[in-house]
């Protein structure tokens, strides 16, 4: 027999999200376990060592590893054990609530059964194969994570001169970080005309230390049988197909590709949960429960984010949303629960809007509902606005200096302003008419260049 | 007209004035040179219509530079002066299923490998298919050994752990009039011995593969078909070898012979390495794509291979949910084309395989992979409704190793008295393995039985202990093991999922090998959807920690592929080269 444990939430992942919903729902009253499947929690944090980290929430610039230090005193604070080194080996319904089958090397096999089921689980990077990088597989390719974990966890180089693809804030960081360290960073090559980082890492990451950034360029072949001798670049056209007789190759020993994260959702997908497109997390409404009634979602599982204060906010949402769920349906034992009782309004993303999360809004639910997007194109003068689909009433609006694909925007709305009945509500994006623009009352404020 | 004129004007005819022909031993020789790569090829196969024991391509084209194998720059004695009943040449699929059919037999063997690990070249890098039989060209030698090895792959699976399964090769009509052709297909089948054949109607075929295109028109199932995973096939392969009493040497180049005249013939008397010469009674050729150069080392180069590039690529594992059966839609009508056209195939891990493509190109060691190589696989993802490029995890090329007759060379040396070939063995190399290692074995044992006579092993051990997989245990006996080996708790690679008590076991194997890739076709870490992006670290720490070497001296894939900076690598002597693993039991 499996030994079995029961609990009111279990929240998987001890990263920031984690950590902050497993605090949240212990501070909400349940019994709640938290674990983790490496050995020390903090998840990806652990190896951000640049500050940056917590401007919005503690007003200060930690760093990676400091901002998890505080969540993880949080959950020391109130006795919240991590279970390390805790690997879930697959999850299944039974009778309307989650049963988690676990493995430790201390343990063994053993299993969790819980109404409350909170996903924290980060995300994973794109690879060179994913981006379609062709030629030789020599040693000195590596995903930007894998070498910032190399340099600032185990301390070793993973080269002497590197190519950096992808201009996201990890390939900028990286850029910095490797050429502190004393490799030559040859350059950041981008396939899109825009860089995809942060303003701020841009100027600090590569102005700073003179790093050419090379924009409509990509890396489309390694060279090296053994270890990575050169990489070929070339321009790309509007639908981003490298230009013939644009190809350079460009020598180097280590080739860094920073070409994305992808939500960790394959733990939620064995249970169902329907996944947005787009995010490539779950649909949540504003209470971060998924469209299967009992879990939850949060932090970087949920979408790709940039600012870990961010992660912390949806993690606590989730949080209490699951221990919510676990009181509510503690005395039901034959799945009456796995019922959706909300009341759900749809969010669509609309003109110029690449995604929105929460993708739901519960329409008996918290009235106080923040809503995170991120825009197709970068827009000065843009003007957001959230209404009824079918033409009503707009609930939200706000003007915009300027908005960009890399950074996730963040609003509150007041849901006590949706009119009854609402079905759908869309957001959009519109440019600032000229001879309005300034007319209207507050602009609001380019967000503060914050976070990595 | 002589042959040697006939084949003359038909180069003329081709505008091949500039190629120099002339007979040598059995085979024809082709000499000159050619403007580009393809007619070289051309040439190849004009000279293959006529019939020869082999063509012997020595065309050269301007600009090309010889291709050369990689070498390991280790230099050792670990093999000075040893004694071998057999040597065989080449640690692929094909070398070793014949080292150890040999361990059957009271003879010392070894197995000899240029790379760090085996099943580094066309071994590691194909569609681990067991295939049928249907789609060799009848009374080839290639139609007999698949069906042959088709059969045996059930027995040796069985003996020697390898996980196989036979989800049966589904091969879909391209046109709604293809099933007038069924008299014509069981006539190949029956003619190939194929066992076992069945029409399957399209709705059949949508009842029993649902997600494929719905504009099918039916398809001949074939049942027998089969999948295995190559790589570890080799390593239990070798493994059995060992525990039987062969010896592995890896990092091992046999770069020539040393040779005695005898009658009309030659006798080789000493192979040399650069680990040492040592003395072989007989030698087997199974160097692959060498097969031909290794050949000439002993002055027997009756044939000549030309390098067939493949390219595959692979699905996350969510797909495998989508496909059941091998599927293929090839054109009937190519019933002489070269390749099989390729398809998709679902792996014995579960995912989906696309492919492969073919391409003549110069590099026997060059698996560079092109972006119009892999854009050619959509073709067979439209086969599948749930399949799309975007479910790519990665992709990869192997080169097949292929005469200009197209067709396998299992024999006995006709200039070399003790040298057995096993060479061209291209696709379906894999399927015939374990029937070309039974007949090469039984010619060694001929040829031997010549000079002394050749006795069981007595202690011969037909099983091998597969390792330890916790994918493949109930959840009572993982825990069971856990609690007696914690190792085995611990997860390493999470795509796979994979423990360090798997990894711990692989680098304490039967032979020992310690690159990252190494790792990989044993244990599959890092083969996952992050492709190593997490278990990278861990796997190096681990590797370095139960070899006692610091980190920045763990490999991608042995020498010159470190994967940190350290230390300089110092040039010469090369102390920090790889250590040549030296295996026996
Ligand atoms: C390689 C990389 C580098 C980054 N660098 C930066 C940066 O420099 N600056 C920045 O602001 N942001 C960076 N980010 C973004 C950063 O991830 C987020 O800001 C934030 O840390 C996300 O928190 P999280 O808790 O959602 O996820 P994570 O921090 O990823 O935590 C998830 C945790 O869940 C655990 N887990 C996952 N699945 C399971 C399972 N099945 N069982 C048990 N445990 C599991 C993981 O081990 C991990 O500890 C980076 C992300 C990545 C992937
Ligand atoms: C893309 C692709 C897909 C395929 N799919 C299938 C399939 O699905 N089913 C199937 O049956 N077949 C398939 N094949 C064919 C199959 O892979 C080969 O037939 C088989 O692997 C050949 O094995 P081998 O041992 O002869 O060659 P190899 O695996 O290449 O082994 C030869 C070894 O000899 C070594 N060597 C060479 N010269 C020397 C020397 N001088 N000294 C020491 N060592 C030396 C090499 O390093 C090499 O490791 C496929 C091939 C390709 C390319």
């Amino acid at each position: 027999m499996i030994p079995r444990t029961r609990w009111e939430v279990v929240v998987v992942g001890a990263g920031p999200a984690g950590l902050a919903a497993a605090c949240a729902a212990h501070d909400a009253g349940s019994r709640v376990a938290l674990v983790e499947r490496e050995a020390r929690a903090g998840g990806i944090l652990k190896q951000c060592i640049h500050d940056g980290f917590g401007v919005v929430r503690f007003k200060e610039k930690l760093t990676g590893p400091e901002y998890a230090h505080r969540f993880l005193m949080m959950a020391e604070e109130r006795g919240l054990a991590v279970h390390r080194e805790t690997f879930l080996l697959s999850a299944r319904r039974e009778n309307g609530r989650f049963v988690l089958v676990l493995e430790s090397a201390g343990q063994g096999v053993f299993e969790y059964e819980t109404p409350a089921l909170v996903l924290a689980t980060g995300c994973r990077e794109r690879t060179d194969r994913q981006v379609s990088i062709q030629g030789d597989r020599p040693a000195g390719i590596y995903t930007a994570g894998l070498a910032q974990h190399f340099v600032n966890v185990q301390g070793r180089l993973p080269g002497r001169r590197a190519v950096i693809l992808g201009s996201g804030d990890i390939g900028l960081i990286m850029a910095r970080r490797l050429t502190l360290e004393g490799v030559e960073v040859a350059g950041v090559y981008e396939v899109k005309s825009e860089p995809s980082g942060l303003t701020r890492n841009l100027r600090q990451c590569l102005e700073d230390f003179d790093i050419p950034l090379h924009l409509s360029t990509t890396v489309t072949e390694v060279h090296g049988k053994n270890r990575v001798e050169a990489v070929t670049v070339a321009r790309v056209d509007g639908s981003m197909r490298p230009i013939d007789g644009t190809e350079q190759r460009i020598a180097c020993d280590t080739l860094i590709v920073s070409v994305g994260l992808i939500p960790e959702n394959e733990t939620a997908a064995s249970l169902g949960v329907p996944l947005d497109p787009v995010t490539k997390g779950p649909f949540v409404a504003q209470d971060m429960m998924t469209l299967v009634p009992g879990v939850f979602s949060c932090g970087n599982a949920l979408q790709v984010n940039d600012l870990v204060d961010y992660v912390s906010e949806t993690g606590e949402t989730a949080g209490r949303a699951a221990a919510a769920w676990a009181k509510k349906t503690e005395k039901d034992e034959v799945g009456e629960a796995s019922r959706d009782p909300r009341r759900l309004i749809a969010v669509r993303a609309g003109e110029g809007v690449a995604s929105v999360v929460p993708q739901f809004l519960d329409a008996g639910g918290e009235r106080r509902a923040p809503v995170f997007f991120r825009v197709k194109q970068t827009m000065r003068q843009g003007t957001v606005c959230l209404a009824r689909t079918d033409g009503g009433s707009q609930v939200h609006r706000r003007r915009h200096l300027v908005l960009r694909p890399p950074e996730m925007e963040r609003f509150e709305l007041d849901l006590s302003r949706l009119p009854e009945g609402t079905a759908e509500v869309r957001l959009d994006l519109a440019p600032v008419e000229a001879k309005r623009a300034g007319a209207e009352g507050s602009v609001e404020e380019p967000r503060k260049a914050v976070g990595p | 007209m002589t042959r040697l004129s006939s084949l003359r004007s038909a180069l003329d005819r081709k505008g091949y004035r500039e190629v120099a022909v002339r007979e040598w031993r059995s085979s024809v020789v082709l000499e000159g040179s050619l403007p580009s790569w393809n007619d070289r090829v051309a040439a190849g196969f004009v000279a293959a219509g006529f019939k020869y024991k082999g063509v012997v391509n020595d065309l050269e084209v301007p600009g090309l530079a010889r291709d050369r194998w990689s070498e390991p720059s280790l230099r050792d004695g670990a093999l000075e002066g040893a004694h071998f009943d057999v040597v065989i040449i080449g640690g692929g699929i094909i070398g070793a299923s014949i080292a150890r059919e040999l361990t059957r037999y009271d003879l010392s063997v070894a197995l000899l490998e240029k790379q760090s690990d085996l099943a580094m070249h066309t071994s590691g890098r194909n569609d681990g298919m067991i295939h049928d039989g249907f789609g060799a060209r009848p009374g080839t030698l290639k139609a007999r050994y698949n069906v042959r090895g088709n059969r045996l792959w059930t027995e040796d699976a069985r003996e020697l752990g390898i996980e196989l399964k036979r989800p049966g090769s589904l091969v879909l009509y391209p046109s709604p009039a293809a099933h007038l052709l069924r008299p014509l297909l069981s006539k190949r089948a029956r003619a190939n011995g194929v066992d076992g054949w069945e029409f399957w109607s399209r709705e059949k075929v949508a009842r029993e593969e649902p997600a494929l295109f719905p504009e099918q028109h039916g398809a001949l199932f074939l049942p027998s078909a089969g999948v295995v995973s190559p790589y570890k096939a080799v390593v239990a392969y070798a493994e059995s070898a060992v525990l039987n009493g062969a010896r592995v040497s890896l990092d091992t180049l046999v770069s020539g012979f040393d040779q005695e005249q005898e009658a009309d013939r030659t006798r080789i008397a000493r192979v040399r390495t650069n680990r040492g010469t040592c003395f072989a009674r007989a030698v087997v050729n199974a160097a692959g794509n060498w097969a031909d150069v290794v050949a000439g080392l002993a002055d027997d180069r009756f044939f000549s291979l030309h390098p067939r590039r493949g390219t595959d690529a692979i699905l996350d594992l969510s797909t495998g949910a989508f496909l059941k059966h091998i599927v293929s839609m090839p054109s009937f009508l190519q019933s002489r084309s070269r390749t099989k056209g390729g398809g998709l195939v679902k792996t014995v891990e579960g995912n989906v395989l696309v492919g492969p493509t073919a391409r003549e190109l110069p590099g026997r060691e060059d698996y560079a992979t092109t972006r119009g190589e892999l854009e050619e696989l959509n073709r067979h993802l439209r086969l599948n409704t749930r399949l799309s490029p975007s479910q790519i995890i990665t992709y990869f090329a192997g080169v097949r190793p292929c005469t200009w007759e197209e067709d396998f060379i299992v024999e006995r040396s006709q200039q070399v008295a003790n040298l057995v070939h096993a060479a061209g063995i291209q696709s379906p190399g894999l399927a015939s393995a374990p029937a070309i290692a039974r007949d090469v074995a039984a010619l060694c044992v001929d040829l031997l039985s010549e000079s002394r006579q050749v006795r069981p092993n007595p202690r011969f051990e037909p099983r091998r202990q597969a390792p330890t997989s916790l994918g493949q245990l109930s959840l009572e006996e993982r825990s069971a093991l856990i609690a007696a080996h914690p190792a085995y708790g611990r997860v390493v690679c999470r795509c796979e999922q994979v423990s360090e008590g798997e990894l711990v076991d692989a680098l304490h194997s039967p032979i020992p090998v310690s690159s990252l890739d190494s790792m990989k076709r044993r244990t599959r870490t890092g083969m996952g959807r992050c492709h190593g992006g997490f278990c990278t670290p861990r796997v190096m720490e681990i590797i370095a920690r139960e070899r006692g070497i610091p980190l920045e001296e763990v490999t991608k894939k042995g020498e010159g592929s470190r994967l940190l900076e350290g230390p300089e690598e110092p040039a010469d002597p090369p102390a920090t080269a790889p250590q040549g693993e030296e295996v026996s039991s």
